[in-house]
């Protein structure tokens, strides 16, 4: 398997396509999340299917899925954004539901508030039939780097 | 009480929603233990929930979603006998450190607080066997919709 580092490098030039990004991580695998560039900026999808349903008789997205794939959204999205990738890890994600997610396919895009050294700051927004009408908006912190630091808790 | 609704316990009414929903089916989650303040549910390691592949990690995703399906049954907890669909309206969660790689998880969901339209409701998460280090915390509220007799939802 290629390495993380390979992986990006070849995105960036074009010599692989961001999919298989997202293919190299089982949970995305396993939620069927598309990527589609669109110039520079990314489109992330999360198709229609079965298993991403929570309630069967509406039916509807189970919000924990939605929520997983935003989050998953946002660390390709930070990946991409790093001089020396390694998987961010999450430490906080906050999401509101402002809509029901109806059983159609979601799409997520992501604004990078703050890239710090160590900490990075990421709005993802998640729609269905129009982009300004969001289902769910989220606000999400990642580690970065651990470097110079032996505790997580040692954030600042 | 009714009688019908004697002849079901907590436990058998989380089952029950829990079997409902089909992505939580699909995550491999299971009911510990439901009572009134309380339910447990626990979440085994699954390599295709891997976020890391890298360390093995099972992804925050992954977490959430047991979380915020343990949340939703903390409420059914509460209003038990009744059974009402609680959309979430928000979920926080921090993530205080990553669960080893082929541990499974547990969580814990207690709904504090409830009123006419909200649940308030706070979740805790740890590795299978180790209750004294939390890899997770969530905070979250859930509005409440009643099923009236005809089994339609009312706001």
């Amino acid at each position: 398997m290629k390495t993380l580092k390979t992986l990006i490098d070849q995105c960036r030039n074009g010599e692989a396509t961001y999919q298989e990004l997202v293919d190299h991580v089982p949970y995305a695998r396993f939620l069927g999340i598309q990527v589609i560039p669109q110039g520079e900026e990314l489109t992330f999808v999360l198709p229609k299917q079965d298993n991403v349903v929570g309630n069967p008789t509406l039916p509807a997205l189970h919000g924990g899925a939605v929520a997983g794939f935003m989050e998953q959204a946002a660390i390709i999205f930070i990946l991409l954004q790093m001089g020396e990738p390694r998987v961010p890890k999450t430490i906080d994600f906050t999401i509101d539901y402002l809509r029901a997610g109806l059983f159609r396919d979601t799409f997520a895009e992501c604004r990078i508030t703050r890239l710090g050294r160590r900490i990075a700051n990421v709005h993802i927004s998640a729609w269905q039939k129009q982009r300004d009408e969001p289902i769910t908006i989220a606000r999400a912190h990642f580690l970065l780097s651990e470097e110079n630091s032996d505790q997580d808790s040692q954030l600042a | 009480m009714t009688k019908s609704s004697k002849e079901f316990t907590r436990l058998d009414i989380c089952n029950r929603f829990l079997s409902s929903v089909r992505h939580s089916v699909v995550l491999g989650l299971e009911v510990v233990s439901a009572e009134e303040m309380q339910v447990r549910v626990r979440m085994p390691w699954r390599e295709d929930l891997v976020g890391n592949p890298e360390t093995g990690v099972m992804h925050g995703g992954a977490i959430f979603a047991m979380m915020d399906q343990a949340g939703g049954m903390a409420i059914t907890c509460r209003t038990f006998p009744t059974f009402e669909i609680t959309p979430t309206i928000d979920f926080r969660v921090d993530h205080l450190r990553g669960p080893a790689k082929g541990a499974a998880v547990i969580c814990e969901a207690s709904c504090y607080r409830l009123t006419t339209h909200v649940a308030f409701v706070r979740i805790t998460t740890w590795e299978e066997g180790n209750d004294a280090e939390p890899i997770a915390t969530g905070l979250a509220t859930y509005t409440r919709m009643q099923i009236d007799s005809a089994g339609k939802v009312v706001a």
